[in-house]
């Protein structure tokens, strides 16, 4: 027989988020920890200034300066670097998301100082080759195309552009645009690592099975002896210009792809910075709106009305400002119904409010699940990170779980009433507009304009 | 460098069920994972897709569990979970705090021992399924060529000649009959192995494993692999040209290989990795760095994990902003000739062993994917121990053997191309996520 009671929850083990250490060192901070048998460490230096300082004439400059940081330095050209980092047995990592830069290795123990010297002559001793910079803005225009070929990506573009005013950084992708990336020459990356990374460069920060090794030895050799503009380690200037929303008002974009046997949908609007007071209820809400396999956005429309494969909700919320977005892809022929169904979910919960037994669940969700994110070298490093870029107090994570059990229904009540802006939702569809025709007028969702589909950029 | 070696305990219950447990206790969470011996390969004529569209129907109630809530239980406890369905199994899976594992068992136990049916979810989990069809095969660029490489690189009938994720006639064609006959013949705890990886104490566990598990009845007929012999290579090469929505050419090569769990394949692995594994590979350096055809990938070359009598090494090529797929696929043919003539030095092959060496070592550092890796050797080579027997296999072949393997592998009269090029006029549009997870 089986046992048909479900069983109860075992006393719970005592969690505290692990242990770690600044080390300040030859004019630059070592941020350490150590986990027990995690043989792959992650290592990185660690930048306050991400894609959104750039200028919006060169968006993309961040990403590219982080990537052509990698191919070559200190003697080596882009082949003899990569093999360097690889018989290590390490895996180079660069990039920039809007708030931070990170470069780096993922790299066994026994290789983190090795790799740790690699790295540091990747930012003071960079080939800068243009061959190799000419070669890396090609290999991301063609990104760029493959981006658009995707419906999702394409939906999420579409509705940046719309949320914000053109000019406003945030109206671009992270990574830019064929226009923006094709104007960044040798010389705006050159001024782009020297006033903006270096300079906003906070940490070096390390995660992983650090047995024996010479953490002060490694922070020596890696900060003493740079001769540029210094390791700020004060983070530099890394306010950028406040962003400013597009027109309120509901609209509806359909960005057409005649024959599409799906339609992309983001319905989205502005959304508030990161570090609001309001910020656990926030994000409370929004796991019982669509964060979650059980949430209502892909309940109604996955399993109850099996319009698609999976809808989510989420607040992407940035150091200047963020987005709240919905999607999902449907059927093409329940395009109307099933962003009546979306809307009305979003709406339903700005109005009546998360139900007692759905805060209990988000509640526990993410209080039980808040050890696994920090189990893995990759999760601390990212914790860590966000310390270090958005200033945060070291015991943050250690606490944070306590504020996500103590968030009440008022609170996250209140945070639905001030940040889901119903009234001024854009929809944004990439479909088959021919098919839509008429369809999506009549469902009170705004205006609606049919683009053609530009696929260059 | 010295691979960790993990303790286990791999024991059965009087049913059948295999029981691998491996104690971590580095953070209060634990990995659960579930192997049944069933994927894509045991589905009959006619019934493609079945593996996978049932396991769906695994979250959709049982004789104790409400439709839903299992996925609802577990995530309110904070787990992670998901299943994955492929050709040679399909797998479940949660991570979750430690002191909820009982929980995970009984819910495991529950859909093992007695899944609810009905023609209303079946239906809707049709749906769902023929959703995923859309959103990562047909409307993505690129979407189909899995699918058609193990069409033709495998014989009319062959196990592995159909994907996973079936055709839509045949999942429009299942049957309530058809499921439940499936799930009697396969989802049986002498067809299953479980792991338990992470913060448990093992004595305990087995316990618990025992009290939810051990009633459920094994099934007396279980139905084996099919025969999955083919000859060694496919004997001619087979070239496709695609016209589709995407926005660049490229080329999908397949190759047949030996299967998964050989030395064979373990060289083969190794070679993958020279030629094409990283950003020192000869084809990053060569089509990437040097000639810019093709758009950069840190793994241009690797094989399927298929265990039953053949697998396939694949080779993906996507051709950069105005380069024609003639001159990539030239460009890669000349990389690989010359690595099959000319052998492989010292450097490359230290250069790939540490790579696989960091691969391996931070897969298994994980509790989740550790645990997988158990269920999967237990499961396909009867022995979960093996598992700490990864790297060594990976160090041990040769250069010789490398290009041994190659020369046995990478010929022109054993190869699939399929050639993808831009059709204007194509009316299918590309879509979106074209994530893995079948959840």
């Amino acid at each position: 027989m089986l046992v048909a009671q479900r069983p109860e929850a075992g006393a719970p083990r005592p969690y505290r988020f692990p242990e770690f250490s600044r080390l300040d060192v030859a004019g630059g901070t070592v941020i350490a920890c150590h986990l027990e048998r995690r043989p792959i460490v992650s290592m990185a230096l660690v930048s306050r200034v991400g894609a959104a300082a750039e200028d919006v004439a060169h968006a993309g400059v961040a990403n590219l300066t982080a990537q052509l940081l990698g191919q070559g330095a200190g003697g080596l050209d882009a082949y003899a670097f990569a093999v360097a980092g690889e018989r290590l047995g390490a895996s180079w990592f660069a990039g920039a998301g809007w708030d931070a830069t990170h470069l780096g290795f993922d790299v066994p123990t026994y290789a983190v100082p090795q790799a740790a010297a690699l790295l540091r002559s990747a930012l003071v001793d960079p080939t800068m080759d243009p061959a190799e910079l000419e070669r890396l803005r090609d290999e991301r225009l063609d990104e760029f195309a493959a981006d658009g070929a995707r419906p999702r990506t394409r939906a999420l573009r579409e509705l940046a552009a719309q949320l914000w005013q053109p000019g406003i950084r945030y109206s671009l992708p992270q990574a830019g645009s064929a226009e923006t990336v094709e104007r960044i020459d040798i010389d705006a990356v050159r001024r782009w690592l020297a006033s903006r990374l270096l300079p906003g460069a906070a940490a070096l920060v390390v995660a992983g099975d650090l047995t024996g090794l010479d953490l002060p030895a490694i922070g020596a050799s890696f900060f003493g002896g740079w001769t540029g503009s210094g390791w700020a380690g004060a983070g530099g200037d890394v306010a950028a210009a406040t962003p400013v929303p597009g027109p309120g008002g509901r609209r509806v974009v359909v960005v057409d792809r005649p024959g599409s046997v799906q339609s992309a949908l983001a319905i989205g609007t502005p959304g508030p910075a990161r570090g609001g007071d309001d910020e656990v209820a926030l994000t409370t809400m929004q796991s019982a709106l669509g964060g979650l396999f059980t949430s209502r956005l892909n309940y109604t429309l996955r399993e109850k009305k099996g319009y698609t494969y999976g809808a989510s909700a989420q607040y992407d919320l940035r150091r200047d400002g963020g987005i709240f977005v919905a999607q999902s892809e449907v059927k093409s022929e329940v395009t109307a119904p099933a962003l009546t169904d979306a809307v009305a979910e979003i709406v339903g919960m700005r109005d009546g409010g998360i139900r007692d037994d759905e805060l209990d669940d988000v509640r526990q969700q993410r209080v039980e699940r808040y050890a696994l994110a920090f189990a893995s070298p990759r999760g601390v490093l990212s914790a860590l990170t966000d310390i270090v870029v958005y200033g945060l107090p070291d015991d943050y994570f250690d606490r944070q779980r306590d504020r996500i059990a103590a968030v009440t229904k008022e609170q996250v009540d209140a945070a639905g009433r001030t940040h889901l802006r119903v009234d001024d939702l854009v929809t944004v569809v990439v479909g088959d507009a021919q098919a839509l025709a008429g369809a999506l007028e009549p469902l009170g969702l705004g205006p609606v304009e049919v683009r053609a589909d530009e696929r260059a950029d | 460098m010295q691979a960790p070696t993990y303790e286990l305990t791999d024991t059965r219950l009087a049913n059948g069920l295999r029981v691998v447990i491996n104690e971590d206790h580095v953070v209060p969470v634990v990995a659960v994972n579930l192997w049944y011996d069933v994927g894509s390969r045991h589905e009959e004529e006619g019934l493609t897709g079945l593996a996978h569209l049932f396991e769906h129907l695994m979250f959709e109630g049982s004789q104790n569990v409400a439709k839903s809530e299992h996925l609802k239980l577990l995530q309110a406890v904070g787990a992670s979970l998901n299943a994955t369905t492929w050709c040679d199994r399909t797998n479940y899976f949660e991570m979750l705090p430690s002191h909820h594992l009982e929980l995970a068992l009984w819910l495991e136990a529950d859909r093992m021992g007695a899944l609810t049916f009905s023609q209303e979810t079946l239906d809707n989990q049709r749906a769902v399924v023929q959703n995923e069809r859309r959103q990562s095969y047909d409307n993505q660029p690129y979407g189909g060529w899995m699918e058609q490489l193990q069409q033709l690189a495998f014989p009319p009938g062959h196990p592995y000649q159909h994907s996973t994720i079936g055709s839509m006639d045949d999942l429009e064609a299942a049957s309530l009959d058809d499921v439940k006959e499936f799930y009697r013949r396969h989802y049986a705890p002498n067809n299953a192995v479980l792991t338990l990886v992470g913060d448990v104490d093992t004595a305990e566990a087995l316990a618990l494993v025992e009290r939810y598990f051990g009633a459920i009845p094994s099934c007396p007929d279980l139905v084996g692999a099919p025969d999955g012999t083919a000859s060694p290579i496919i004997g001619e090469e087979i070239r496709r040209t695609i016209p589709d929505n995407v926005p660049l050419p490229a080329v999908f090569m397949g190759y047949r290989c030996p299967p998964f769990g050989t030395p064979e394949f373990d060289a083969l692995t190794v070679l993958a990795t020279v030629l094409g594994g990283g950003r020192g590979s000869r084809l990053y350096r060569e089509l990437v760095l040097e000639k810019a055809l093709v758009r950069p990938s840190e793994e241009f070359v690797g094989a399927f994990d298929f265990v039953g009598g053949a697998s396939l090494l694949i080779a993906d090529l996507h051709c950069a902003e105005g380069v024609e797929p003639e001159t990539a696929e030239a460009a890669y043919d000349a990389v690989v000739e010359a690595a099959l003539r000319d052998g492989i030095t010292d450097d490359e092959l230290a250069r790939a062993r540490a790579l696989l060496t960091s691969d391996v070592l931070g897969h298994l550092a994980s509790l989740d994917t550790r645990a997988d890796a158990f269920s999967q050797h237990a499961t396909l080579f009867g022995d979960p121990a093996l598992v700490n027997q990864r790297v060594e296999r990976l160090l041990a072949p040769t250069a010789e053997d490398l290009v041994a393997v190659g020369r046995a592998v990478m010929r022109g009269d054993n190869r699939v191309v399929l050639t993808y090029v831009p059709d204007e006029a194509a009316a299918t549009e590309a879509d979106g996520d074209a994530e893995a997870e079948e959840q």
